[in-house]
């Protein structure tokens, strides 16, 4: 399975140069504007979309039925695609603190660490997001997955909005139960983000491998 | 046909069915010795691509058995996938890799890889080192294809069209390559190919696959040796045993007639000379004789 991680890991050593570029640009606009918020989070993203082009360069090889062939199994195929996908949520995630923290000494920030928390919640909304995403990319292809990718973007959006326009307009009203849940929940957040992941990601896990079992090729 | 399994059999595939909405594998049974070439023939889309993905478990199959090394198709533990190299009809690797990428990949992905044996056929087969596999042309794709499987101590070749789209020069190199390889008794070759002048050369056996179900599997020099052809006028042919004809062949000038019991059609049809017959000519008289039927 390692074999297969770094097969993805060395397809995607062509995009070295772009991310110098985007690290050498953001740099420099954190540093000339004094402000590190808008880049923060931005490079957990950027690495976490490397995943879906993994998936890409698989499908256009072909690459599933040939790896079939060799001492892979079906299960390694589904593992090694989730390992990467944390992998580079993680190194996105360390590649953005540190980055944070380098703009933060150089600019003379008064907090060295802001915007360091953002970068990591931004890390558990890809992985709940990629959570959902990647048994569809296993049922579908990726290209087809890509409306899905879609809808998964859009519809928390929509259905946030909603809410809060329903509540602010009075159409809908708060539970008390509710508003507490909320205050209790948000003490233990940390906590309660892990614990929602990690349900998540098992259940992603579990449904992934079902579908790449019955897939064929 | 009587199919005799032995426990010498690197693949013994029985009563396999595979039905999809316009074509059926039909309970195709044949078994493939160990320490022998199988040559697996057919015209395209005869079936030779869907067995071979049975045989290796890339599809579910909707009845029989199939056993590789002596072990359930879809169930090889990896210690025995190890030993099969597979080369596909396709090059299956990603266009942005290079040698050094791909030997750096397979090493950590086979566990007995032979980076040395696998630099040794990139510099035998003049593969370029210092280009992405998507400037290969296809030649070199499939050269590449057969070094990665003769480079991790395979003892069982499956080999999907493998010499197609190579040069006849570089295509007998490989059949060279392959008939080295088959010196070892443990060692075994499935190639399935429509290219039949390679499997004449090489094969020990011969599978003859027809609109998804099996016309024979022989040894291929039992087949040339029992088959042959004779000439006659039309109306003679008619007055052959049916039992003896496997094909008729007419033009405006008599009958071709394939023969299959030589030795006996001879002692009880002495008036005609027996040709010596091709695994090409018995395949082509066969599939027309079915389709006349």
């Amino acid at each position: 399975m390692y074999g297969l991680i770094w097969k993805d890991i060395i397809n995607l050593k062509r995009y070295i140069k772009i991310f110098a570029v985007f690290f050498l640009v953001y740099g420099f606009m954190a540093f000339a504007q004094k402000d590190i918020s808008f880049i923060t989070g931005i490079f957990t993203l950027m690495f976490a979309i490397l995943t879906m082009s993994t998936y890409s360069y698989d499908e256009m090889s072909q690459w599933d039925v040939y790896a079939l062939t060799m001492p892979i199994t079906r299960k390694d195929i589904v593992r090694g695609k989730y390992m990467l996908m944390l992998l580079l949520v993680l190194f996105g995630s360390i590649f953005s603190a540190v980055f944070a923290i380098l703009i933060n000494a150089v600019i003379g920030s008064e907090n060295i660490f802001a915007g360091i928390g953002a970068s990591f919640i931004g890390a558990a909304v890809v992985i709940l997001f990629y959570s959902i995403l990647l048994p569809f990319i296993t049922k579908l292809g990726i290209e087809k997955a890509r409306i899905i990718l879609f809808v998964v973007c859009m519809v928390p959006f929509v259905i946030v909005i909603f809410i809060k326009k329903a509540v602010n307009t009075g159409v809908v009203r708060v539970p008390d139960q509710m508003l507490q849940f909320c205050e209790t929940a948000h003490q233990y957040q940390y906590l309660l983000m892990l614990v929602v992941l990690v349900v998540c990601l098992s259940i992603s896990y579990f449904i992934s491998l079902q579908i790449y079992h019955k897939k064929e090729f | 046909m009587a199919e005799v399994f032995s426990g010498k059999d690197a693949i013994v595939v029985q009563d396999l069915t595979k039905r999809y909405d316009n074509f059926t594998l039909n309970k195709i049974s044949f078994h493939v010795p160990m320490g022998t070439i199988m040559g697996f023939v057919g015209e395209n889309g005869a079936g030779k691509t869907t067995t071979i993905k049975a045989i290796l478990g890339l599809i579910h199959t909707d009845g029989g058995k199939i056993s590789v090394l002596g072990s359930d198709s879809r169930d090889v533990p990896k210690e025995k996938k190890a030993w099969i190299g597979v080369v596909l009809d396709g090059s299956n690797l990603h266009e942005n890799l290079n040698l050094r990428d791909i030997n750096f990949i397979m090493k950590r992905i086979y566990p007995s890889w032979e980076e040395a044996t696998f630099f040794a056929y990139v510099k035998k087969f003049n593969l370029p080192d210092n280009k992405n596999i998507k400037e290969f042309s296809r030649g070199m794709k499939m050269k590449l294809s057969i070094a990665i499987a003769l480079s991790h101590g395979a003892k069982l070749l499956i080999l999907d069209e493998a010499t197609s789209g190579l040069d006849p020069m570089v295509r007998d190199e490989i059949l060279d390559i392959f008939l080295e390889f088959i010196q070892d008794e443990e060692h075994t070759i499935l190639l399935s190919s429509h290219i039949i002048s390679d499997i004449e050369k090489i094969a020990d056996y011969v599978t003859f696959i027809h609109k998804g179900s099996i016309v024979f599997s022989e040894n291929k020099d039992d087949l040339i040796y029992q088959h042959g052809v004779i000439h006659c006028r039309k109306e003679e042919a008619r007055q052959i045993d049916p039992s003896y004809i496997v094909g008729i062949r007419e033009n405006s000038y008599g009958a071709e007639v394939l023969i299959q019991n030589k030795d006996a059609f001879q002692r009880r049809y002495r008036q005609y000379q027996i040709e010596r017959t091709s695994i090409e000519e018995i395949m082509l008289f066969v599939s027309r004789g079915k389709e006349r039927m």
